[in-house]
Parts: structure tokens; C-alpha cells; sequence
């Protein structure tokens, strides 16, 4: 059959625009610095080579195209009746639904005019099509950047390191430096920093390897300390209102199974901040008994909003 | 879009954010996947893997599960290379044992399992699943070797005397090197399929049902075990890349992941039409029932051995 219409390589065509598209939104992603937003640090240069290898692999898939185009005239023009088959290797079995090679049937007859199994094939194939250009459209008409609280209560705040096996103190300190500025006004202290040693910078996860460890407790008892955090309000156990969550997001691979981890804050200010809005804290570390077991409250002086940092997780 | 009904709430950002951290987690395990695919089919001559076994049936069995290490193919990948080596004389309880055990026996797997379950007793998980996974393969390769093949296979997947030999010993490297990366480039888009429905699945999953809710079935040896399992079913998620959302499962025992990880590769929804193309649909069924059973019970004893993961 050589029905001219059907001679058009649709598949091959679509595999390689997926694969120029794939390839090319890893890099760009990566370009953009926004390949960290999604992944551990180490994984990252593994998604960078493979947007680099969906590229050269993109270069085979065309170098094909035009390779079957150049036979498929041949065979045209030398009157072959074989015009389906683009190489000696594209000959299929009449009655295998999986060529031996790995090659799909309907794949090996793509452009050929064979009828059976026609419009399933070509649905079959659309949706996959569709579902492969899924992830495509999310990366550059999505906003899926960053959790909304819902999915930080779904999970739960982590304020018990036994459930964060690989979390180490001190590791990966990123706090947010730069523009701060001040959203509420000072409340249970209005004393003047000046003069005064600058605190010392900590993170979240600092804080809960004290409630287990006394001996790094002591590093920070009585010592104003300034944490960057994300504001998640507190619903429950806050009879007063005056105490919320400053967390930070841990990831093990990547921000799929990121487990928000976070200390209690006490303020007595008034608080304009949206939810899950970045904070930084200035005050003292305190480390109460309640409900029974010890936890870490810091004691706010100050609360301002303050820029995402760069580094947005807790590794 | 936000929707929020009792424990579920859904936001689509947050979904977004977490599919495309899978994606992006997993594509490079899984090109690699597909590029090994792709070496294979092209560099090596299938006929290597029948000269390795053993005469012994029973130790033929063994060594095909364990060629999984040297010859890795992916669940998705595996059964027209079985087809393929049973009609090229390989015995069908090698078949079997070798299908079910490549998957998750291969370096990749391996490889990417340690990268997964990073800080979350990474060594342990894989020596386990490579251990557990290849001793199940084993069984149901023993198991099989009891049977006739004609009520394994399905009709005409042996005696179907099509035997084609395609590949000229005179083309070109860069020839072979297109036909590796063909392999390669269907084997890749193919699985990713798959792989988005599943990545969407695990990230409605981990974003929008507050895990609250199922934390009595996570607590739950033996429900945590079975609904794993059945998990990996829905998921269908390629073995090169399962484990990724496996980690992600924070609230459920390692016990149940390692079951996740073992009976997903050998049996979730898509290979149970995948294997439709060589196998009977009765030893399918019982195939499924066997591994859920027998998977399900060893976790069951695993976590009984309070390990301290």
C-alpha cells in the first residue's frame, strides 16, 4: 500500500519533538536556577545530564527521520512494493504484537497505511502523547514552585528528630540575610540592639538537635540566636495566640517528600504575615517541658519578613 | 485551585510542585534505564545469555535470576526479551525467574535505591530488596518448573517459528549506535508513560490526603505490608525510579516499602497486561496471588525482626 498520506513519520516526528522539549526544559530549568527549587543538590547534576542526553538522543531521532525519509524515496522511486519499510531492520511479523527487538507493531507500520488496529493505535498514541507533553506545560505555564500550607498539614511538623533519620546539625546553614524588613512592631522587648554582640545565626533543625543533645542545648540557652523560617500558624495548643511555627522543609531526594520541620515561637507582637511566608526571628532559645517531653521554644524579640533564601530547604 | 473535602485537600500547585520533583528526580534513572536498554539489544547476542546457564534445572534457575545483574532490563522492557529467549530455547522457569528478578536485581536499581532511601537506612533497603526480590523470582521459578509450559505460556509464544535475524554483521558503528539510541528513545518515552501517570499518582497522594487519616493502616504491620503492595499495583512505577516515591511514604514501616519495592517491579497493573504477551492469563492470575502471598508474608516476618530501621 502506498498511500502517500500515511507516509509521514507522525511517531518518530512526536518522539523527537518530546525529546527537544524535555531535554531543553531541563536546561532550562537548570539555566534558570530553578532546578534547585526541585532537587537535592547531588541529584541535580544527574537531571542536567540527562537534559544534555535527551538532546543528543533527540539528534539520533532526527538523524532517523531523515534517514527513513531518504530510503522511503528510494524504495518509491525503484517501484518497490515494500515502501512500509524504511530499512531492513523496520520488517515486521505479521502476527507479533511485540517485535523481538523491542519494537512496537504499530510502530514498525507507522506512515504505512495498514488499517488494522488503525484509530486504536492513533488514540492510544495521542493520549501518551498528551501525558508526555503533561510535565512540559506544568514546568512553563504551572506555578508549582513551593508547598502551600495544605500540604505542610498534611504531612505533619516534624519536631521530633527520631523521625528525621538523616538530619544532621549545623548542616547546610542557609539563613536569609537580605531584605528584611520589619513587619511588626517590637512587643515583649524594646531594647536596643545597639552595642550589643549580633546574634547568632542558627537553623531550625539547630534547635531541635538541642532538645535531644544537652550538651548542644548549652550552646544556645540564654544567647539570642536569628532563625529564618517559614510562618505556619498554630490552630491548636495556643490558648493564649500568641505562639506559631517557624519551619523549614527537609528533603532527602526532592521536594516530593519533603518533611516539614519546625520549633515553636512565642511572640507577643502583632503578626502581618501570610501563611508560609519567610520569617526571620530574633530571640532566645528555650527548652520547656511540655506535654511531658522537652521541646524548643524560642522566645521572639523580633519578627520581620524577610526574602526566601536561596537555599530554601534543609538538607 | 484548591479543594478541600474532610482529609483531602487539594491544591494544584502543590501537586505540580510535587510531580515535577518526581519527574525530574527520575528521568535520569530512567534514561539510563532505557540507554542500557538500548546497549543491550544492540551490542550483546542474546544467544550469551542461554550459553551461561547451568545443565542442573534447578541451578539454571538461580543463575537466571542472578543474570539480572549482568543483563539489566526493566520490568517494561523485560517480556519481549523473555519471549524472545524462550523461543531461543531458554527453559520457561528461567524465563520466569529471570523476568521477575531482572527488574530489581539490576545496578540501577540498586544504584538508585541507595540514592532514594539516602539517611533512611539506604544499604539495608537494597541488600534487602535485591535479596528478597531475588529469592521470590527463585520460588516462582521453581514453582513454574513443576508445570508443562503449554499452561504457562500462552499459545504460539514458542512454537510460533518466527526467528528473524535482522541485524547486518556489516553495518556501520554509527548504524548500530542509531538503532541502540532508537531502542533506547522508544524504551524511554514508552516507560515515561507510566512514569507521569504514576508520578501523579504518588504526588496527589503525598500532597493532598492528609496522612493523618491513614496512620492506623501505616501502624499496622500487616495492613501497612498489604496496602503497600497494592499501592505499587496502582502506581505501576518503573523499578529504575519506584523507589524515589517509596522514600517519600514517610509515615509507612520500611518493612512495607521493602515490600513495595519488591512486589511493585514483579507485579503492578501494567505488567499484568505486559505479561499477557507471553504468559497464560490463568498463570498470571496465580502468578499475582502467589507473589502478593509470599512477598507479603516474608515483610511480615522482616518486620517482626525489629531490625531498628
Amino acid at each position: 500500500m502506498n498511500n502517500r498520506a500515511f507516509s509521514f513519520p507522525v511517531r518518530s516526528c512526536r518522539d523527537l519533538l518530546l525529546l527537544l522539549l524535555w531535554g531543553l526544559s531541563i536546561l532550562w530549568l537548570a539555566y534558570h536556577g530553578t532546578l534547585a527549587l526541585y532537587l537535592h543538590p547531588s541529584l541535580q547534576p544527574y537531571t542536567l545530564g540527562a537534559g544534555f542526553c535527551l538532546l543528543v538522543l533527540a539528534g539520533f531521532a532526527a538523524r532517523d527521520i531523515i534517514n527513513k525519509g531518504i530510503k522511503r524515496e528510494g524504495f518509491h522511486q525503484s517501484g518497490h512494493d515494500h515502501s512500509c519499510c524504511s530499512s531492513k531492520e523496520d520488517h515486521v511479523h505479521a502476527n507479533a504484537d511485540v517485535h523481538a527487538h523491542g519494537h512496537d507493531h504499530h510502530l514498525d507500520h507507522e506512515g504505512h497505511g495498514h488499517s488494522h488496529g488503525e484509530t486504536s493505535g492513533i488514540a492510544s498514541l495521542t493520549f501518551k502523547t498528551l501525558l508526555l507533553f503533561l510535565p512540559l506545560v506544568m514546568i512553563h505555564a504551572g506555578n508549582g514552585t513551593k508547598f502551600s500550607i495544605s500540604t505542610v498539614q498534611n504531612r505533619g511538623v516534624v519536631q521530633d528528630l527520631a523521625n528525621l533519620p538523616a538530619a544532621k546539625p549545623g548542616n547546610n546553614a542557609s539563613v536569609a540575610p537580605v531584605s528584611t524588613a520589619p513587619i511588626a512592631t517590637s512587643a515583649s522587648s524594646s531594647s536596643s540592639t545597639s552595642g550589643s554582640p549580633q546574634p547568632m545565626p542558627i537553623q531550625v533543625i539547630d534547635l531541635l538537635y538541642a532538645v535531644q543533645m544537652p550538651s548542644y542545648r548549652e550552646e544556645f540557652e540564654g544567647k539570642e540566636v536569628e532563625m529564618t523560617g517559614q510562618f505556619v500558624p498554630l490552630t491548636t495548643g495556643n490558648p493564649n495566640g500568641d505562639r506559631f511555627q517557624a519551619i523549614r522543609l527537609f528533603i532527602t531526594c526532592c521536594a516530593a517528600d519533603a518533611k516539614p520541620v519546625g520549633v515553636t515561637v512565642r511572640y507577643h507582637g502583632s503578626l502581618n504575615v501570610p501563611e508560609m511566608g519567610w520569617i526571620k526571628i530574633t530571640g532566645i532559645p528555650t527548652f520547656p517541658i511540655e506535654g511531658g517531653r522537652r521541646a524548643a521554644v524560642l522566645e521572639a524579640r523580633k519578627v520581620e519578613e524577610c526574602a526566601a533564601p536561596d537555599e530554601p530547604f534543609v538538607y | 485551585m484548591f479543594l478541600a473535602v474532610g482529609w483531602f485537600h487539594f491544591s494544584l500547585p502543590d501537586f505540580q510542585y510535587a510531580f515535577l520533583s518526581i519527574l525530574l528526580e527520575g528521568i535520569p534513572f530512567l534514561l539510563g534505564g532505557a540507554l542500557l536498554s538500548g546497549i543491550l539489544e544492540e551490542f550483546l547476542p542474546q544467544s550469551l545469555m542461554t550459553r551461561l546457564l547451568p545443565s542442573n534445572p534447578q541451578l539454571a534457575v538461580v543463575v537466571s535470576g542472578l543474570l539480572g545483574v549482568i543483563f539489566p532490563v526493566c520490568e517494561c522492557g523485560i517480556v519481549p526479551v523473555v519471549r524472545r529467549l524462550m523461543r531461543k530455547g531458554l527453559p520457561v522457569s528461567c524465563g520466569v525467574t529471570y523476568m521477575l528478578a531482572a527488574p530489581i536485581v539490576n545496578p540501577l536499581v540498586i544504584l538508585s535505591t541507595l540514592a532514594a532511601f539516602r539517611g533512611q537506612a539506604a544499604w539495608e533497603m537494597a541488600s534487602l530488596r535485591f535479596v528478597l526480590g531475588l529469592s521470590v523470582a527463585i520460588l516462582a521459578g521453581w514453582v513454574a518448573s513443576f508445570f508443562p509450559p503449554f499452561l504457562i505460556l500462552r499459545s504460539g509464544v514458542i512454537s510460533s517459528g518466527e526467528d528473524h535475524h535482522h541485524h547486518a554483521e556489516s553495518r556501520s558503528l554509527l548504524d548500530k549506535l542509531q538503532n541502540m539510541a532508537s531502542v533506547a528513545i522508544r524504551d524511554f518515552l514508552d516507560v515515561a508513560v507510566y512514569f507521569v501517570i504514576g508520578a501523579a499518582a504518588a504526588s496527589l497522594f503525598s500532597t493532598a490526603v492528609n496522612q493523618e487519616i491513614i496512620l492506623p493502616l501505616a501502624a499496622h504491620p500487616t495492613l501497612a505490608i498489604a496496602s503497600l503492595m497494592g499501592l505499587a499495583s496502582v502506581l505501576s512505577v518503573c523499578s529504575t525510579t519506584d523507589a524515589f516515591i517509596a522514600a517519600t511514604l514517610t509515615t509507612f514501616p520500611m518493612a512495607a516499602k521493602l515490600a513495595f519495592l519488591v512486589f511493585g517491579p514483579m507485579m503492578d497493573f501494567k505488567l499484568l497486561f505486559l505479561y499477557g504477551a507471553a504468559f497464560s492469563r490463568r498463570f498470571i492470575l496465580f502468578l499475582a496471588v502467589g507473589l502478593f502471598v509470599v512477598i507479603g508474608l516474608l515483610c511480615w516476618r522482616i518486620s517482626a525482626l525489629n531490625l531498628g530501621w
